[in-house]
């Protein structure tokens, strides 16, 4: 439960501030009044200030569920052409998970790759579009995660804590910056064909109060759960059944006049079908123009492009609409076997969708206030096991190695930081644990992760959970 | 305010220390301070700060020493804010005091001499902040609970509300006891109750409903974080678990003693060997969230539980949170490491272990319809494995040319059986699939079998529990594990090693002294349950009594249940937690008697509204005075349940293996990762009295919660929850408004009272009494009666919609061998599904009451309680 004097955020404003600051609509002022009751113990969503002076006002987290490789992406290594297939023992040991050890091979990268950009990268050649955005991106090889089991370290990278049960990043972001429509949540989740290990635990609100839950929308039916009524329920029909309810409801206020939640539920009534109302316009993309539609690969003969091309421009309406996080789910990057067809099926599709978006995002002046994330829940191995009865050119899971690239939002413009080893086993330069990612991501968000707490079974708790420092060269 | 120094008992004063400087003042300020983050492989910026050498290598910004240069030396800058860092982190406010950075600058122009000494304790409390862990003020038997209550109305001037009407009273005290609305002639019978006890009378007839511990032990199971499967990656299904909350229900329905209670779940194995009850009871230790598969870590995963366990113990029985003691001395309770790894190592000896229990007769274990069900569904998955192994065999068998599978070069076979080798990537996904869905379906058959999910003290030949990846020792060879102190909860960096032990401080504070805890396999738990099942321990019987108390006025008398340290509320009646402790004690540790003593008392039976409000809100603004009843609104398990009940679809059905509600069908199609493939789709219940049960004898799956009960603030079912939240959110409209299942509970409902054959203003009157416990007045009949008017209109214009096709469900997911989307399609409902009355079967007039029924059941009146 938060009480004021518990929120440890620099400034809360008042309630006027909140409301009249932001030039909001009448919907979001409805919105904020129907929390008066509960805002001692809920908080409220209206917009709070930064607590640092950052230019990122919105996040997209693209989310490459499985583990992509950074070998194969954005970090070659020749060397490994020299030791392809050499094999080697690793010894058992009793802090590695089963699947890492024992007989092993090294496997070389089956993909081609080329300079790109000013910055020069080397990457993976068939990222061609994605190849025009690099100089607006910040490549980082230096992050290390710390479990190589794809639900604890999913709960990681999105909520800071291994174990689950804690606000994911999201959520947290909300908690600190508030969120400007207030007819739409404020952390949006795009999930893709299932939903992850772990599940909505990966977009919880944790210990945060509700409205700082992520609301997965979903690609058809109602986008969100029972947003669309049961069908032969007109709009005609659900208005006579909300104007009855309403005079229910004032019959029973009058004889609990000092009941304060009575006016806030009753409101909620009204906000639910504003939003029912609104939510429809926000994610149709009927209206985009052709030329729109296909920079994202909507529409193309690639059907995964297509899907994902989708939810990309989705996650730029949303934020156009004034949502503040949005969380794009990509699956399927655990090669364990044939990277070669399994990561360049994954490659192909992430092309245009992806670079569709940045691309996008600047030429409408988005991308300035816009912050994205691309990062999977760890890296991939340099070497392989024997899996199916035979070797496999693929790799395992890799905690201590893994590429991630932000761009946009305050963050540096065209560069590439950190390195990992000659093999990509492990990161030597610019070094720097999960936690120190995730401060950093709030920090360009505007927010002070030792600042940004919430007390919780006797905890101040936070998203780095114990404190972290910010990684300076991934700032612009 | 006095204050305690621990300085005199610490001890770092017992280590050897040439130069004394090191180990006086600077070792215990790293551990305490720095160590935390500057410790282990994930240190931050790469710097440990645990030892000389680590110093001297330094961290992403260079060596942190250079001994003899105090003014070069990284460390002493950022103590001193100097170079840009500031260490601690936090500003000028957090910095070290003064003579602490001379000690830090001396000791390094001294040359940074490292003669360690053990991780100590160094701490000063206020007094204040001690409460929880001194004696319970003497039992005066003469009080009452509104002694204590008026006597700080009076205190504060305020006049309490008088006492609420009876048909509040009535709808009050059963949602409150049972989770479930009185009946119309319940409510009338006891409004003509004239009698001096007809309020007692009621309270006892509450007491002895089985639908009492229905709903008490839901509170239980919130504390105790009580789940049907184990979540993280497969989330596999705990078959047994539950036997444990048939078992709580059963302890609260019989009012078992709570030190029983107590002793049972922390060490029923130890303490009851041949009690079937006691050792279900365990399942107590395990109700965390836990999974081991071929990707963790067995240190890690043993660590997990361990932490799990050593946290849950104490936050349920103690009201005590450990978490922080884990890394480092707690920083605001007197809780060193050292005791935290001391109390873990009570349970260093705990094995999972899945017994053989034969079932009790009071024990519902026999379902034969979802048995039936469960075992077709694992023989089919069963068949297609064995056809997709026979694929994978004949494309070896080409391969190699040979005919047979014995002609297969050695070891490739088991390829086939294990792995699936052979099988065409394009058909990998599907055999995948079914091979997940045979693991996840035999261990639900297991469901009906007397087995326990519990533990054991050393392992259980051939009874262990933990997935085939664990890897058990036998019993004769087992030792108990040595369990060390883990600086910054770092399994890889153990520091000393440590004795089982309680926590130090009841024995510091609370003249409770600690038992000595054998090192031997069996034992320890047994000697834990008794030191925390005493009557001497403070903070038991105050623990306990304060969770009754927030569950009937919705707060606390502490307002933070489980944290009775310093960070938690203090008491806002301390002599009155105290009274009803020891009231509690000497009622034997009845439940129900506490109960009683509560329910019985004027603060209890006061209305909602106060005459003087604005006087009370100033002088108490958050009621923490009881001036009134505070009202609440139903929680989720409350509200799903009352819904059912006043629709008469409600099943009271109890006990035994999990049933399925029906859930909003986005959610129960949705598909989901398991390890390597997907969860089966989510079917609900073919009978209507299995799905329409109570809600807490819904299946409890980690990763997939019922969304009403989710947006109605259930709890998470990975933390513990002390307390719901209500908070008031848009989407809980969608839910009750829009909702497949309202919608159908609304239907049912108009049915049922259209069976009454009255007139419709009797209706209407019925409808209300029901919902409310109370008849419409005059406007509010008016009101519905055009409501009425001009559904019944609407519907005799509008069809109703044609009744849902059944229909099958597709899954996809993105296949990690192939990269390419694969598509199944995977069962839908099954073929005696007992649908629910649709729109289609009934009169327009019908369909109108349930629109009316369905305003009803949306409204304030029905959702809150006063």
């Amino acid at each position: 439960m938060s009480t004021k004097s518990e929120r440890n955020l620099t400034a809360t404003p008042s309630r006027r501030e909140a409301l009249y600051g932001a030039g909001m609509g009448l919907g979001s002022i409805a919105f904020s009044a129907i929390l008066t009751a509960d805002d001692a113990r809920a908080g409220v969503l209206s917009p709070r200030p930064q607590q640092l002076p950052a230019k990122a006002k919105h996040c997209i987290f693209l989310l490459m569920e499985g583990g992509p490789s950074h070998i194969d992406t954005f970090d070659p290594k020749p060397k490994l052409d020299q030791l392809h297939m050499t094999k080697f023992q690793k010894a058992v040991n009793k802090f590695e998970a089963n699947m890492n050890t024992g007989e092993r091979y090294y496997v070389k990268s089956p993909f081609q790759f080329r300079r790109a950009g000013q910055i020069g990268i080397e990457m993976n050649s068939s990222l061609p579009n994605l190849a025009d955005c690099v100089d607006d991106m910040c490549f980082y090889r230096g992050l290390k995660a710390e479990s190589v089991n794809h639900p604890t370290a999913l709960y990681h990278l999105n909520t800071g804590n291994q174990f689950g049960g804690d606000p994911a990043v999201g959520a947290w972001v909300s908690y600190g910056l508030g969120t400007v429509n207030q007819n739409l949540p404020s952390f949006v989740v795009l999930p893709d064909v299932a939903y992850p290990q772990g599940g909505s635990a990966n977009w919880s609100n944790g210990f945060l109060p509700p409205h700082y839950q992520g609301t997965p929308l979903r690609p058809a039916g109602s986008p969100i759960l029972d947003m669309t009524p049961p069908p032969g329920v007109t709009t005609s029909r659900q208005r006579a059944g909300l104007d009855f309810l309403k005079t229910l409801n004032q019959s029973h206020q009058q004889r609990h006049p000092d009941h304060a939640d009575l006016a806030a539920r009753m409101e909620s009534y009204e906000l639910a079908f504003r939003m029912q109302a609104e939510m429809p316009g926000v994610v149709d993309i009927s209206k985009e123009s052709k030329e729109t539609l296909a920079l994202y690969g909507i529409g193309g003969p690639n059907k995964d492009a297509d899907a994902l091309g989708r939810r990309c421009l989705l996650a730029r309406r949303l934020i156009q609409n004034g949502v503040r996080f949005v969380q794009v789910i990509n699956m399927g990057w655990d090669s364990h076997d044939y990277i070669d067809t399994a990561h360049g099926v994954r490659l192909a599709a992430l092309d245009k969708p992806v670079s569709g978006l940045l691309k996008d995002l600047k030429r409408t002046g988005l991308l300035d206030e816009t912050l994205v994330v691309w990062a999977g829940e760890f890296g991939r191995s340099p070497d392989n096991g024997i899996r199916r009865g035979s070797t496999a050119w693929g790799r395992d899971h890799n905690a201590n190695a893994m590429s991630v690239w932000l761009a946009g939002g305050g963050a540096k413009r065209g560069a590439i930081v950190g390195a990992t080893d000659e093999v990509g086993g492990s990161a030597v330069e610019v070094v720097h644990p999960l936690r120190d990612f995730h401060v950093t991501l709030l920090r360009l968000l505007g927010l002070d992760d030792a600042r940004l707490r919430y007390l919780h079974a006797g905890r101040d708790k936070q998203l780095s959970q114990v404190g972290g420092e910010w990684i300076p060269q991934l700032i612009g | 305010m006095k204050r305690i120094s621990l300085l005199a008992c610490a001890s770092f004063l017992q280590g050897a220390d040439s130069s004394g400087e090191f180990s006086k003042l600077v070792e215990p300020i790293l551990v305490r301070d720095c160590q935390g983050c500057h410790g282990g492989t994930q240190a931050f910026s790469n710097l440990d700060l645990r030892s000389r050498e680590s110093m001297l290598k330094g961290g992403s910004r260079g060596p942190a020493l250079v001994p003899g240069k105090a003014s070069e030396s990284l460390l002493i800058q950022a103590l001193e804010g100097k170079g840009g860092i500031e260490m601690p982190p936090g500003g000028a406010k957090k910095r070290l005091p003064p003579e602490v950075i001379a000690a830090f600058r001396k000791w390094v122009d001294d040359g940074a001499p490292w003669t360690p000494a053990k991780i100590s304790s160094k701490w000063t409390y206020d007094d204040a902040d001690l409460w929880a862990f001194k004696p319970l003020r003497p039992f005066d038997r003469n009080k009452r609970v509104d002694d204590f209550i008026d006597a700080k109305l009076a205190a504060l001037g305020i006049k309490p509300a008088p006492t609420a009407d009876k048909r509040t009273l009535i709808r009050r005290v059963s949602v409150d006891l049972t989770g479930l609305l009185p009946t119309p002639e319940e409510v009338e019978a006891f409004v003509n109750d004239k009698a001096r006890d007809a309020w007692p009378q009621l309270v006892d007839r509450l007491l002895g409903s089985p639908r009492y511990g229905e709903r008490w032990a839901r509170h239980w199971l919130d504390v105790t974080r009580y789940a049907d499967s184990g979540g993280y990656s497969n989330d596999f299904e705990r078959p047994n678990a539950w036997r444990y909350r048939d078992y709580v229900i059963r302890s609260f329905n019989s009012d078992k003693p709570y030190a029983e209670f107590i002793k049972e779940q922390i060490a029923g194995d130890e303490l009851y060997p041949g009690k079937p009850e006691a050792v279900i009871a365990t399942g107590f230790l395990r109700a965390g969230p836990w999974e081991h598969t071929g990707m963790s870590v067995e240190a890690v995963t043993r660590q997990l539980f361990l932490d799990d366990v050593t946290h849950s113990t104490a936050s349920v029985f103690l009201g005590l949170t450990l978490g922080c003691a884990r890394c480092h001395d707690h920083k605001f309770d007197p809780l060193p490491t050292r005791d935290y790894y001391r109390m873990q190592a009570v349970f260093s000896s705990t094995e999972f272990a899945r017994p053989k229990l034969p079932f009790l007769a009071e024990e519902n274990h026999e379902d034969p319809r979802s048995a039936a069900e469960i075992k077709n569904t694992f023989d089919y998955a069963k068949t297609k494995v064995s056809e997709y192994r026979q694929m994978g065999a004949k494309k070896l068998m080409e391969k190699y040319g040979v005919t047979k599978t014995e002609d297969l070069p050695k070891g490739e076979l088991e390829t086939v059986m294990n792995n699936g080798a052979g099988i065409p990537p394009d058909e990998f996904e599907k055999f995948k699939l079914y091979q997940k869905h045979m693991q996840i379906y035999k261990d639900s058959l297991d469901r009906f079998e007397p087995k326990a999910f519990a533990v054991s003290s050393g392992p259980m030949d051939g009874e262990t529990d933990g997935g085939q990846q664990l890897r058990y020792p036998k019993r004769a060879a087992y030792r108990a594990p040595v369990v060390h102190i883990l600086p910054g909860g770092n399994i890889q960096s153990p520091a000393d090693a440590v004795s089982p032990g309680v926590l130090g401080l009841l024995e510091q504070y609370g003249e409770y002294p600690s038992p000595k805890i054998p090192e031997t396999v069996e034992g320890r738990r047994s000697t834990l349950a008794h030191w925390i099942a005493d009557a001497k321990n403070p903070l038991t019987a105050r623990v306990m009594v304060n969770r009754i108390w927030q569950y009937h006025f919705g707060r606390g008398i502490a307002a933070d249940p489980s944290n009775f340290g310093k960070m938690g509320k203090k008491p806002s009646h301390p002599e009155l937690l105290d009274w009803l402790s020891g009231y509690f004690v000497e009622q034997g540790w009845s439940v129900k008697q506490v109960h009683r003593a509560i329910l019985l008392s004027k603060a209890y039976q006061r209305a909602s509204v106060n005459a003087d409000a604005k006087f009370v809100q100033e002088k108490d603004p958050d009621n923490a005075a009881l001036a009134i009843f505070p009202p609440r609104r139903m929680d989720a398990e409350t509200l799903r349940d009352s819904i059912l009940q006043v629709s008469g679809e409600l099943s009271l059905d109890a006990g035994g293996p999990g049933t399925f509600p029906q859930i909003n069908e986005d959610v129960a199609r949705q598909p989901q990762h398991r390890m390597g493939s997907l969860a089966p789709v989510y079917h609900a219940s073919a009978l209507k009295r299995q799905r329409n049960r109570r809600t807490i004898y819904g299946f409890q799956q980690r990763s997939l919660v019922d969304p009403l009960v989710d947006v109605f603030n259930g709890p998470t079912l990975d933390l513990s929850c002390e307390r719901r939240e209500t908070s008031i959110v848009p989407t809980q409209s969608f839910a009750l408004f829009n909702s497949q299942l309202t919608h159908d509970m609304a239907l049912a409902w108009a049915a049922k009272l259209e069976g009454r054959k009255l007139d419709r203003d009797a209706v209407v009157a019925r409808a209300f009494v029901e919902a409310y416990g109370r008849a419409p007045e005059s406007p509010e009949l008016a009101a519905s009666r055009a409501y009425l008017d001009k559904m019944t209109e609407w519907h005799k214009q509008t069809p109703p919609p044609a009744k849902p096709a059944r229909k099958s469900v597709i899954h996809k997911i993105t296949s990690e061998l192939t990269g390419q989307v694969a598509e199944f399609v995977q069962q839908g409902d099954p073929d005696d599904y007992e649908a629910n009355l649709q729109p289609s079967d009934v009169k327009p007039e019908t369909r109108a009451l349930a629109d009316f029924l369905l305003a009803l059941l949306n409204s304030n009146e029905f959702v809150y309680v006063y």
